[in-house]
């Protein structure tokens, strides 16, 4: 610890007293500041704009990018709606219109919903807390990039007539057996993008942490934070098992192990279990940050506080958790036993309190408020109507014998559109109304606004109403068409035209929102009278988030903190220059807000692009089942990475201490729990732990749901190796950790002789790992196979470990790394502990299990 | 003007490092709770054991994690303070003000945990075979 010791703690005064802030700042000092700082933030021009990472571009991109995905899959949906216009109908033949429905479901969840949370997230977030950037910007635009190539890929498919049919949730066996590259498109390119969403969550629970301004505390920091902290939870423990059930499938689908084939061993189910423990969070993934605009546009329009904020993190927080009880509610009918279908009955209904505790919040917000009506309360009124009326179905539909009678109807689809529509789409149109000042600097038309508000939900209304009685009537989802005598013909017509209907709402909101705006007169800077930080915006505007980073004390600063924006402009509070012309945000503490230290951000790049290209190859080759080049651009990607991470990540700053403003003098430098990377890479371990416990329930999955697992008579991996393969991987862990505790101490040989060490005994354990299960067949059955692919998993993670080790030990030859500034030695330690815990849990299922079992 | 060195120091409430999580601790025990009733639901079901044990059995781990979150939910009263001070809001930027709020958002999420559990206990209570 001694090496963090030597690091030198936050000096001066704090919080800062009414007299040091009322204190004018010199109109000399004022300017210099706002040069530099112009300077260092300034947006890349002409062709060099693409390789701008900060959030406001980053930010734009994405949600524009998400609009368009979203956009396409709405022509699809409109497309299959002609086709049900009328019965017996050869608009689309069944091929295609399976394609269509599958792309649909798709693209509107993983290209959309939770892109578009992501987005707005990068956007808004650094505004509600006064901070000039996310703390990873070039995780950021990386995401984004890699968003931007598997969504096309995926969506291209379309053109090529190859799109994945058997369903958004890609069922075996139908879709392990359907032929063509369809599931492998999904698959790849689908895991890419769900790694960019991990990325995003990372970054998002990070900046709700660590980046709030100096003095907000978790009691008055604003409700949509309390969202995105949790939505980034959720989102950590959801996305794994989808990758861990992707991984399995990919490997059955190209190396025909037989995780999901029952006749050797495997169980189809296993797949439905993993798909819906992800994608029953995943509704409320997108949900709550969905309702959390609402949470910050409420406020405004009844221009008072919130009434019940502790409640309101009670709902967000409870949801959170309860969500994860209801995944079997999707397979009431797969033939669980009776009481486990109860417990998911009950946890669907117990969901619904905290849910409905939020709108009573909004209502009575708004009932005691002075209330003001905009455009943007239009829209979250129409979102809760909706809302409400789709949690009702609900809870008809967490009844088990009630879910039965329309499992798979258009009663399903009638209510996961109102869930929907009401929980994700209108609040984001309302985003998109009440921030467009805040983005562009404009405002939208009102007129037009309330044109495509009434398209859309009269368009909404009359598509999916009648869906609740064309279910009931007995219509199955996913058929291509149907014959006249069934009677569903008038009821599909209705659906139809209401689906134009809201297609032209979209006409109108499109129309209104690229339009140009040129002629507009500048907006005033807080054009709802909101109450939160974001309105402190500057109009026109300034490419540094916030001209200083503010003190803050309470939930609504513009309310409350008399000549606030005023003395931010003037740069009397915290980090008002730029002296080297770097970029820099204000790291605090998790619970108070104590400013902390100076985090460095990073600028402009192209080598996040060229990060993402390559990861786009490594996962794009293998769908054509070419693995060469696979895995040359997965190497690529590696060394981009690390290019990227050694010239621009904790490196030695030039001095300790930075003068912060108002007397405080804070460390530029962070290591170990204190700085953001630290954190980033805990909760990254959180989320692959995760994936890596899913793995393992699928092992005991197999062995509850299967007589025969483990066969009799099976090859089992053999027991010298496994214990050599633990042992060798807790060394290399204890070696890893020994020279963490040399460096710390200034033993500077001891520790690089540890960073030698500990790579060699990781290889030999990955070795070890190898030769334990090499002598059985993953082909023959699931036994073996999962053996093999617990093998794998623990091999991949040694090898990036490797990587770690050594990145660390070229540090300290090359000076990056020293006894003193030891980040990178830390968060790697920080990752070995992990693997130290997979390693002797892998070696336990590997070696010792099957005995206990047979 | 107070040295921000000594922030840790002077504070009646402590830094409460853990706190933000500790309002998370009633719903693990919900989730615990969720986790071992259909685990162990799967387990004996799967492998033709007791069904009349696993109720037994379940109750027993209910009661235990009702009594968890009773004891959560008191400890969080007592951080949220309400019946000395009145103060619904805690909406300061106040080491107490931050205290109470932390207190009062972990108890009502004890209840909302309390009737979770509550809600799925009553499959085992009320159902009697695995069919």
């Amino acid at each position: 610890m001694t090496g963090r010791r030597s690091l030198p703690l936050p000096q001066g005064p704090f919080p800062p007293t009414e007299e040091m802030l009322a204190q004018p700042v010199p109109e000399a000092e004022q300017k210099r500041g706002a040069d530099q700082l112009r300077a260092a933030w300034k947006t890349p021009t002409g062709w060099r704009y693409w390789s701008a990472v900060n959030n406001s571009e980053v930010g734009t991109w994405y949600s524009l990018t998400a609009l368009t995905f979203m956009l396409i899959a709405g022509l699809l949906a409109l497309a299959m709606r002609v086709q049900l216009a009328f019965p017996d109908s050869t608009f689309l033949d069944a091929d295609r219109f399976n394609q269509f429905f599958t792309m649909h479901g798709s693209a509107m969840m993983f290209l959309f919903a939770v892109p578009m949370f992501e987005a707005i997230s990068i956007l808004l977030l650094p505004a509600f807390l006064g901070a000039r950037d996310m703390p990873f910007p070039r995780l950021s635009a990386y995401g984004y990039w890699c968003f931007l190539i598997g969504g096309c890929f995926v969506l291209g498919s379309l053109l090529f007539d190859a799109a994945p049919k058997a369903g958004w949730f890609m069922y075996p066996p139908l879709a392990t057996k359907e032929d063509g590259i369809g599931p492998d498109i999904w698959l790849l390119g689908l895991s890419f993008i769900e790694v960019a969403s991990i990325a995003a969550a990372v970054e998002l629970i990070v900046g709700a942490l660590k980046c709030r301004p100096p003095g907000m505390r978790v009691n008055v920091m604003p409700l949509y934070a309390w969202y995105v902290m949790v939505v980034g939870g959720m989102i950590l423990f959801a996305f794994p098992p989808l990758i861990a059930g992707d991984f399995l499938f990919e490997l059955e689908r190209s190396f025909d192990w037989p995780f999901f084939d029952p006749t050797r061993g495997g169980d189809p189910i296993l797949w439905q279990h993993l798909f819906w423990i992800f994608g029953h969070p995943e509704v409320y993934i997108v949900f709550l940050p969905s309702i959390a605009i609402a949470s910050m546009i409420v406020p405004t329009v009844a221009r008072r506080p919130i009434v019940g904020y502790s409640w309101i993190v009670l709902s967000a927080v409870g949801t959170g958790f309860l969500s994860f009880g209801l995944w079997v509610h999707h397979m009431f009918t797969t033939g669980l036993p009776q009481i486990s279908l109860g417990f998911f009955s009950a946890a669907s209904e117990a969901v619904v309190i905290p849910t409905g505790i939020q709108l009573f919040a909004f209502v009575a917000t708004l009932m005691v408020g002075r209330v003001k009506m905009s455009l943007p309360m239009l829209w979250i009124a129409g979102a809760l109507a909706i809302f409400v009326a789709g949690g009702l179905t609900g809870v008809m539909l967490a009844i088990v014998p009630f879910n039965w009678q329309v499992h798979d109807t258009y009663f399903i689809v009638a209510h996961l559109h109102y869930t929907l529509f009401g929980g994700m789409v209108f609040p984001v149109l309302a985003w998109v109304y009440y921030f467009y000042p805040f983005l562009r600097k404009k405002l939208l038309s009102e007129t037009l606004g309330r044109w495509a508000f009434w398209l859309i939900f009269t368009g909404f209304n009359v598509t999916f109403l009648p869906m609740h009685l064309t279910g009931l009537k007995g219509m199955p989802r996913r058929v291509f068409t149907y014959p006249e005598s069934s009677g569903w013909g008038w009821l599909n017509l209705i659906s139809t035209i209401g689906a134009f209907v809201i297609a032209a709402g979209f006409a109108v909101f499109l129309y209104d929102l690229l339009r140009p705006k040129k002629d507009q007169p500048q907006i005033p800077r807080n054009p709802w009278g909101a109450g939160t930080l974001e309105f402190s915006h500057e109009v026109p505007a300034e490419a540094w988030g916030v001209r200083s980073v503010p003190y803050i004390h309470s939930r609504y600063p513009l309310w409350d903190q008399p000549k606030l924006v005023e003395r931010m402009d003037a740069g009397r509070f915290y980090l008002q220059d730029a002296p080297d012309h770097q970029r820099e945000t204000i790291v605090t503490s998790v619970i108070d807000g104590t400013p902390m230290y100076v985090q460095r951000v990073t600028g402009p790049a192209w080598i996040t692009l060229l990060a993402a290209g390559f990861t786009g190859g490594a996962f794009i080759f293998p769908t054509f089942h070419i693995y060469t080049p696979a895995i040359i651009s997965g190497a690529f990607a590696i060394v981009c990475v690390l290019y990227w991470l050694w010239t621009s990540t904790a490196r030695p700053p030039k001095d300790d201490l930075r003068e912060a403003g108002l007397g405080l003098r804070l460390p530029t430098y962070a290591s170990g729990p204190d700085s953001v990377g630290w954190w980033a890479m805990w909760i990254t371990m959180l989320g692959d732990a995760t994936a890596f416990a899913s793995l393992i329930f699928g092992f005991f999955f197999y062995w509850t749901a299967r007589p025969d697992f483990p066969p009799a008579g099976a090859d089992h991996a053999i027991g010298v190796w496994v214990v050599a393969a633990g042992v060798l991987l807790v060394a290399a862990w204890a070696s890893t950790v020994a020279a963490r505790e040399a460096n710390s101490r200034g033993r500077i040989i001891i520790a690089r002789t540890a960073l030698l060490v500990a790579p060699i005994l990781a290889l030999a354990g990955a070795a070890a790992a190898y030769m334990a299960v090499r002598q059985m067949d993953p082909t023959s059955h699931v036994y073996p196979a999962i053996m093999w692919a617990l093998m794998i998993w623990l091999v991949a993670h040694v090898l990036a470990g490797v990587i770690m080790q050594g990145y660390c030990l070229a540090g300290s030859v090359w000076g990056k790394l020293t006894d003193k500034y030891d980040a990178d030695l830390r968060n790697v330690t920080l990752y070995w502990h992990f693997m130290a815990l997979k390693a002797v849990t892998t070696a336990v299922i590997l070696g010792l299990v099957p005995g206990w079992l047979s | 003007m107070t040295d921000i060195r000594q922030i840790k120091n002077t504070s009646v409430y402590p830094s409460e490092t853990t706190s933000v999580w500790r309002i998370t601790f009633a719903p693990l025990v919900w989730a615990l709770h969720f986790a071992i009733s259909y685990g162990a639901t799967a387990l004996v079901c799967a492998k033709g054991g007791q069904v009349g044990a696993l109720r037994l059995g379940l109750g027993g781990v209910t009661a235990v994690a009702l009594l968890a979150i009773i004891w959560l939910a008191w400890r969080a009263w007592r951080h949220w303070d309400i019946v000395r001070d009145r103060d619904w809001e805690n909406d300061a930027g106040t080491n107490e003000d931050r205290h109470q709020f932390l207190g009062h958002a972990a108890f009502l999420l004890a209840i909302i945990s309390f009737i979770g559990v509550a809600y799925v206990s009553l499959p085992p209570l009320l159902i009697q075979t695995c069919q």
